[in-house]
């Protein structure tokens, strides 16, 4: 073999994978198995891996995501924007961009670097970040979307000015009241721990949770 | 260099000034000089915990304002001759003491105690501003009880806008066969949502309730649960590394001892 069908390079985020241009998806799926199954050290369990962006075809990036996660890695495609950037500033993903009406290409971020506590407010016009729980008695009213990495069991409305692509993601998700845009859900009388991170958003005009990888 | 506790809840009868009043009697009992501050006015009882309200001469308004020294205004305890009580009046308002007031006199205090100890009222109004102005570390007490437990949460942000970041947890009257039932909060369920270091798992154990109308801490009671609990907090104050009790079993045994009719 004269070059390599796959490329691994390590950074800061996680594994950036890259692949020769004339390989076919069979040849770069048969490698990437080949390597995960040799138990090479760049793969341990819980290691991120980016795709390239823009070379596969969706079903394509299915299939690797779902081997990766088989082998117990997190597999992701990597967006355009510098991971490290996200600290302050976040560009809309590309997704959003596409369902969502015209919006500002760049938007503010908060970061929230501790937990939430009962009868703390989070009120901006921007994206909420909060690394840490959101508990019980405690808000957040945010413009754009809020990410939460931790628990959420206090209440959470994005979108809170009308931006109903707006959504809520926590690695557990419980809370009291979701509210995204002016649609208002209420948590179940009886609620379990979850055990996957979770993504609120709104289809068809209602809050519908489906969990999500990360 | 002495160390400022403060005890609080949010939450009223969760079990502060017990609380307080074990810990002082138990460090007391370790020979360590201790004063013990009420500062819940207008509601005073640490006194009557420690069975010391017939002693008492002068209060916390008298000294923060000026009218005797502090050190007249301490109640020495009958029994344990480390541990001294302020006690506060009866007849004022949580208006009549002020953050800066309480701070001067800790200050002042600081170097004739090994321990001061804050018994704070309920609430997050004046009183409690008050309260913990001076301390170094707080002690928050909580019930493993949903209300108990929401308030405690919410103390624990009030004091970290105070800029007051040592903050421990004790659980008090917990029910293990309850827990056990699933009918209370778990030590888990509580961590899971306070998330700070804790220092304490306090039985309920009916000797707290004789202990207290008979003015002794359950904290000398050898054959109490909740006294064992106390001693193991006290250690642990003192820089111990005392392993936590198992209730399971003990939750077993007083359950023969009911079959038994004992």
């Amino acid at each position: 073999m004269s070059e390599e069908i796959v490329k691994i390079k390590g950074g800061a985020a996680g594994l950036q994978l890259s692949f020769a241009p004339q390989a076919d998806f069979g040849a770069i799926e048969a490698e990437l198995r080949r390597r995960l199954e040799s138990g090479s050290g760049f793969f341990l369990r819980g290691t991120l891996v980016l795709l390239p962006p823009d070379v596969l075809q969706d079903n394509e990036r299915t299939a690797l995501q779902k081997m990766f996660h088989k082998y117990g890695l997190i597999c992701r495609v990597a967006r355009s924007e510098a991971k490290t950037a996200v600290k302050t500033v976040k560009k809309q993903p590309e997704q959003q961009k596409q369902a969502a009406p015209p919006q500002p290409a760049v938007q503010e971020m908060v970061v929230v670097n501790r937990t939430l506590r009962g009868g703390q407010e989070i009120k901006t016009p921007s994206s909420v970040l909060v690394c840490g729980n959101v508990n019980p008695g405690a808000q957040i009213i945010a413009g754009g979307s809020i990410d939460i990495r931790g628990t959420c069991r206090g209440l959470v409305h994005a979108g809170a000015y009308g931006d109903t692509s707006a959504f809520v993601i926590a690695d557990h998700l419980m809370p009291t009241q979701i509210r995204i845009a002016d649609i208002i859900a209420r948590s179940p009388d009886k609620q379990e721990k979850t055990e996957r991170a979770e993504r609120a958003s709104l289809k068809d005009g209602k809050i519908v949770i489906e969990p999500i990888e990360r | 260099m002495s160390k400022i506790f403060v005890i609080t809840s949010g939450k009223g009868g969760v079990g502060k000034t017990t609380t307080t009043a074990n810990l002082g009697v138990g460090l007391a009992m370790r020979g360590q000089k201790v004063a013990l501050i009420d500062t819940d006015t207008g509601l005073r009882n640490l006194d009557l915990l420690l069975g010391l309200e017939n002693r008492i001469m002068y209060d916390l308004i008298d000294v923060t304002e000026g009218r005797v020294p502090y050190k007249k205004a301490l109640v020495r305890h009958k029994k344990y001759e480390t541990l001294f009580l302020l006690p506060t009046s009866q007849v004022k308002d949580k208006m009549a003491v002020n953050p800066e007031q309480l701070v001067k006199l800790c200050d002042e205090m600081r170097k004739e105690f090994d321990y001061i100890l804050i018994d704070c009222p309920a609430g997050i109004e004046q009183g409690f501003k008050t309260a913990i102005a001076a301390a170094d570390v707080a002690i928050v007490v909580t019930m493993p009880e949903i209300s108990a437990v929401r308030d405690a949460d919410k103390i624990i942000g009030e004091l970290g806008r105070a800029d007051k970041d040592t903050i421990k947890l004790i659980v008090n009257r917990i029910r293990p066969q309850m827990v056990e039932a699933g009918d209370m909060l778990a030590m888990d369920d509580i961590n899971d949502i306070l998330s700070i270091d804790c220092i304490g798992q306090v039985p309920d154990d009916v000797k707290v309730v004789t202990s207290t109308n008979r003015g002794e801490p359950c904290i000398t009671m050898k054959d109490s649960q909740a006294g064992q609990a106390y001693r193991n907090i006290v250690g642990r104050i003192m820089g111990e590394n005392v392993p936590f009790m198992k209730f399971e079993k003990e939750g077993f045994l007083a359950r023969l001892k009911h079959v038994f009719g004992m």
